[in-house]
């Protein structure tokens, strides 16, 4: 990460404000996590800036990168959102709203959003749904995903843990029954982002968690991290 | 370092050519340097010198940095002090368009914030950015509420807000008096703490000036105080050895 | 209602604050004139510079190439090759972005519709972006001319929307299969954003692309039956996933027959190479012995 780039004469209109974020898809939940922190190079920010929004009943963006344009695109998807009620007299889907959201960035196609967004939700079906893309809107639905400055030390984490990929010790068809039920998906969220915390500058100072659930709808805790 | 107070002095970019469009001057001219504010019992607290630079050139030294928008908002920026007067005649045709329901009502302190940014990020969107950082505080509703925003659009809220080299130096100071306090400090408290960060800005930021205002936002109003003088201490200066002494 | 947003706004800031600069450019499938189609525009988002393309490329890198801000996922190996029995189409699912590998799901291979498919490498955003355009293009053809587009129609509307884009930074190179209405033989058709467009029996594309046509070239010939070629096809990723540090995942594979397309079960890259190489069990190259011969009078 660093501070301000100059291409040439060139001022330079992004910067990075760091931050990490995770997120658990479920047979039937979904669980998000994002810090608050928001840095520029060195600086802290402040130590609670919240960098996932909700938007339906059902439905949770993350994001991290340029916390402006993390801004701005959450209140476009917001704006449609509400259109979208109106206009047919129901809430959004989970689908809809990430096809949309990669047709929105793409429209940014040559001045793009610098922003790494994850939607998650509940499916048409009842399950855990996560999308994630790139910042030019390349959409691929998850099990899970992390993203932001902490990315290099958590997505290898939950590769393992969840994905067991590599794990020669666990065979294809047992790989379900080591899946993580609600209370565990959550512990491992707060338990990496504390490892994040430690170990990335760009990380800490709170933990947001959304627990997405049919029945429960969005449900958001909001923890301490280290503020070192 | 930080581009608003250290890309000087201002100079068209490129070769200007006939029949080219005008090139963005994306550099600032005269400036400010840094601006403090922090949230106190009673309500909110600013602090800025007031100093308008050209350069390494102490220009104006009764350039004033803090600003009322309406009846409990405070203003404050630090760079390019053209671009803030855009800003600040905006704000102007829009609290005037605003007078003018004569409804009893104002933007409140969020508003007004929230305007600013909007007009912050449309400019950096244009890729020809309005060279500020601005600190807005006041109180709505009874609430106190403060937020940052810079030439970039990057906003955030916190109990105490720097720009420039106030992220580096006084921020530290703020944050410590907040936390020894739990956030809840004293008028006289909250002038003290600002007074050390301004005098410690004095010190070691070249662009800085010993002479400053304080501007206040309560449930009373706000109210900003004539320029005065800060006082510092060199003497200590004698004893230090080892920069060539 | 307007008057109370020109009150809130004044005259300037509606200006200022609601205009957006935008690149619009048309894209008309086979032309304009006669063909049916209709022109459909598009309005991306420029940077208000004089030079916003040249923007474009110094903050997005879609190839690993560059330094660049923002890093688009990209990287790939992908084969495709026409035979008695139909295409097969047979691509691997790792993405980088930088040299982070961001994702090893990615599905390279894009139903456009039951009879065609797409290959995606280069930018995935601008090959998923303008393959799903293609879809709908192609979906409102059959609903005019009450029959399936042709894949050489396919393929050119494809190219034809591309181009109006060529030279802005666009990285996309797809092959575009399928087997045509009333027609004995499958197509076979690559696009590239270089505005490039060719028709032949075998083409691979992306940054492992070398490795597969080595293998491919060694074992292909048009009378194979289906196990033959689906072993041929996967050969060649695999052998692509091992040398393209680009290429990695899952072996993902198709068969486009008469009727439409079939779709396979992924295939684990790391199970493929204890399946063909059982004797190595996954142990790295450099741990196997192997003798090793130094030019004379360097001892060890």
């Amino acid at each position: 990460m660093v501070p301000t780039e100059h291409h040439g004469d060139q001022w330079e209109p992004y910067v990075d404000n760091g931050g990490s974020t995770l997120a658990i898809a479920g047979e039937d939940f979904v669980v998000i996590g994002s810090d608050t922190r928001s840095s520029d190079g060195y600086n802290i920010n402040t130590r609670y800036d919240p960098k996932a929004f909700k938007f339906t009943n059902n439905t949770v963006l993350a994001t991290t990168g340029y916390r402006a344009d993390c801004k701005s695109m959450a209140k476009s998807v917001q704006a449609q959102i509400t259109k979208y009620a109106h206009d047919h007299g129901k809430e959004m889907s989970v689908e809809a709203m990430a096809q949309m959201l990669s047709i929105m960035m793409y429209q940014k196609r040559f001045f793009s959003y610098y922003v790494f967004p994850i939607v998650a939700g509940i499916d048409k079906e009842g399950k855990g749904a996560v999308y994630s893309y790139d910042p030019v809107g390349n959409m691929e639905r998850v099990g899970f995903r992390a993203f932001g400055s902490s990315s290099a030390l958590l997505q290898p984490f939950i590769d393992d843990q969840l994905g067991f990929k590599n794990r020669a010790d666990i065979k294809p068809e047992e790989r379900e029954l080591h899946l993580p039920d609600l209370q565990q998906a959550k512990n491992i969220i707060t338990d990496v982002f504390n490892g994040a915390a430690e170990r990335d500058i760009y990380t800490g100072d709170g933990l947001q968690l959304f627990t997405i659930t049919k029945e429960g709808g969005i449900e958001l805790e909001e923890l301490p991290l280290k503020r070192d | 370092m930080d581009p608003i107070t250290y890309k000087l002095p201002h100079t068209p970019q490129g070769i200007q050519k006939p029949g080219e469009p005008v090139k963005h001057i994306s550099s600032p001219a005269v400036t400010g340097s840094s601006v403090l504010g922090i949230k106190y019992k009673d309500g909110l607290m600013f602090a800025a010198d007031c100093l308008g630079s050209y350069g390494s050139m102490l220009k104006f030294k009764n350039q004033h940095r803090l600003h009322a928008i309406g009846k409990s908002t405070v203003l404050a920026f630090s760079g390019d002090v053209s671009d803030f007067q855009y800003m600040q005649e905006t704000l102007d045709e829009l609290m005037n368009s605003e007078r003018n329901w004569e409804d009893d009502q104002s933007l409140g302190t969020k508003s007004i914030y929230s305007y600013i940014h909007a007009i912050m990020y449309q400019r950096r969107s244009k890729v020809d950015p309005l060279w500020n950082s601005y600190v807005v505080g006041g109180i709505e509703k009874g609430k106190p509420f403060m937020g940052y925003v810079d030439l970039y659009g990057t906003t955030y809220e916190a109990d105490s807000l720097a720009t420039g080299f106030g992220k580096h130096l006084a921020q530290p100071l703020m944050r410590k008096a907040l936390e020894d306090k739990e956030g809840d400090l004293t008028e006289e408290e909250a002038r003290d703490v600002l007074l050390r960060s301004l005098r410690v800005l004095f010190y070691r930021d070249t662009r800085s000036l010993n002479l400053y205002q304080i501007a206040k936002v309560t449930g009373e109003g706000v109210t900003i105080s004539d320029p005065t003088h800060l006082d510092s201490e060199w003497e200590f200066g004698r004893n230090i050895r080892g920069y060539g002494f | 209602m307007n008057d109370f947003k020109q009150q809130f706004l004044g005259d300037t800031l509606t200006k200022t604050l609601f205009s957006e600069t935008e690149a619009s450019a048309t894209t008309n499938g086979l032309g304009s004139t006669g063909s049916g189609f209709e022109t459909t525009a598009h309005k991306f988002a420029l940077a208000p510079l004089q030079k916003p393309v040249e923007f474009a490329k110094t903050h997005i890198d879609n190839t690993s190439e560059t330094q660049a801000r923002i890093q688009a996922a990209h990287g790939t190996t992908t084969l495709a090759f026409k035979f008695q029995h139909g295409v097969i189409v047979c691509t691997d699912s790792r993405a980088t972005m930088g040299n982070v590998i961001a994702s090893q799901t990615v599905k390279k291979v894009i139903e456009i519709n039951e009879f065609l498919l797409g290959t995606m490498a280069g930018g995935a955003a601008d090959c998923s972006f303008w393959e799903r355009e293609l879809g709908r293009q192609c979906k409102l053809y059959a609903l005019r001319n009450k029959k399936r587009i042709t894949v050489a129609g396919a393929s050119k509307i494809l190219r034809n929307m591309v181009l109006n884009y060529k030279g802005m930074g666009l990285s996309m190179g797809t092959m575009i299969c399928g087997w045509d209405e009333d027609t004995t033989d499958p197509a076979l058709f690559y696009v590239d954003s270089d505005g490039q467009r060719l028709e032949n029996h075998l083409f691979s594309v992306g940054s492992g692309s070398t490795f597969a046509y080595s293998v491919l070239d060694a074992g292909y010939h048009y009378n194979m039956e289906v196990e033959e070629a689906k072993e041929l096809a996967r050969r060649a990723i695999y052998h692509a996933t091992y040398r393209d540090a680009f290429s990695g995942g899952y072996v993902r594979m198709y068969h486009i027959k008469q009727d439409g397309w079939v779709a396979f079960d992924l295939q684990d890259v790391g199970e493929l190479d204890i399946h063909y190489y059982p004797e190595r069990k996954g142990v790295p190259d450099n741990q196997v012995q192997e003798e090793i011969i130094r030019p004379a009078g360097v001892s060890v």
